[in-house]
């Protein structure tokens, strides 16, 4: 079960980073902002895939102390913690050499959903009932 | 008769030089005066502001720069800075900014320098003008340096302004008063 966990931890993580880097991609043609120099492919696809790994070890823990109420908690704190983290990109200070940094949440704050939304989707996959 | 006839010859060409020499004289004076360098603004510029809290970079800045280092007297700057250019790397900064509790760029979409008097210091030079910013305009003086870089050169000054003294942001809070201008202008002869 543990190592079932780390690997949907893992693979989902690696999914979300290239969906992250795809949608990167398609931001930058249609608006003209590039932020490649501070949202790095390789860096968005670690941070994706530790976020995901840490969550499955979360996920763990909970089975082990709350077996009743792991699911509903750790979907609560998932999401919580998501939606949280997109204060980040509002209170981020680019260099100044970045042309509009206003476009700057609208390419990331939705690439802070995709870790917890792979995470989800490719939880039946890994952990069967 | 004839000797007074040539004296009044010689006294006729003698003036007629002293008004050439004369006439040549103010010539090369007007022109000493009103020839001075103008420089074209590259488009390496960089404007600074900076507190404890925040700072940030104007991105638009232009005008017209006359200077030259043997007679700065006859200097002038009228430089203007675009308002809504400010970057301070947060959009929602850049946008609070705009806004009519700070710059109020809409209303005031430009920040103007006119220099009134240039005097040579012992490190550089000082300009004295009237700073337009947010519908106030204020006697500054700052002092600054000129370097010369090949066929170009650089103006390189910093000086701090009071941003309550142009009611810009309410006084107090976490901005600081004192605002610290650091301006960086590199030009070509124009």
């Amino acid at each position: 079960m543990f190592k079932r966990l780390i690997l949907l931890g893992a693979v989902s993580g690696v999914l979300a980073g290239i969906a992250a880097i795809v949608y990167q991609k398609v931001y930058t043609s249609s608006t003209g902002a590039d932020f490649s120099s501070i949202a790095k492919p390789v860096n968005i696809i670690v941070v994706c895939t530790l976020a995901n790994i840490l969550a499955s070890l979360g996920y763990a823990l909970l089975l082990k102390w709350l077996p009743r109420a792991a699911e509903i908690v750790f979907n609560f704190v998932f999401v919580i913690l998501t939606f949280a983290s997109i204060l980040g990109p509002f209170a981020a200070k680019l260099p100044l050499t970045i042309e509009a940094p206003e476009l700057f949440p609208g390419l990331t704050v939705p690439m802070h959903f995709f870790p917890v939304l792979a995470w989800f989707t490719l939880k039946p996959l890994f952990i069967k009932k | 008769m004839q000797i007074l006839n040539l004296q009044k010859t010689n006294l006729t060409n003698m003036k007629k030089l002293i008004f050439s020499i004369a006439t040549l004289l103010a010539f090369t004076a007007v022109f000493a005066f009103t020839f001075v360098q103008s420089w074209q603004i590259t488009d390496k510029y960089n404007i600074q502001f900076s507190s404890n809290d925040v700072g940030g970079i104007f991105k638009t800045f232009k005008g017209s720069i006359v200077f030259d280092e043997a007679n700065p007297a006859a200097s002038k700057f009228d430089v203007t800075i675009d308002v809504a250019s400010i970057n301070t790397g947060n959009g929602l900064q850049n946008k609070h900014a705009k806004s009519d509790e700070w710059f109020d760029a809409a209303k005031y979409p430009e920040i103007k320098y006119t220099s009134k008097k240039i005097v040579k210091t012992g490190a550089g030079y000082q300009v004295t003008g009237d700073l337009q910013m947010h519908g106030v305009t204020k006697e500054v003086s700052f002092p600054f340096v000129f370097k010369k870089t090949g066929a170009g050169a650089t103006f390189n000054g910093s000086f701090a302004i009071n941003r309550s003294d142009f009611h810009i942001g309410k006084p107090g809070g976490e901005v600081a008063e004192q605002i610290k201008i650091d301006v960086a202008v590199p030009v070509t002869k124009g």
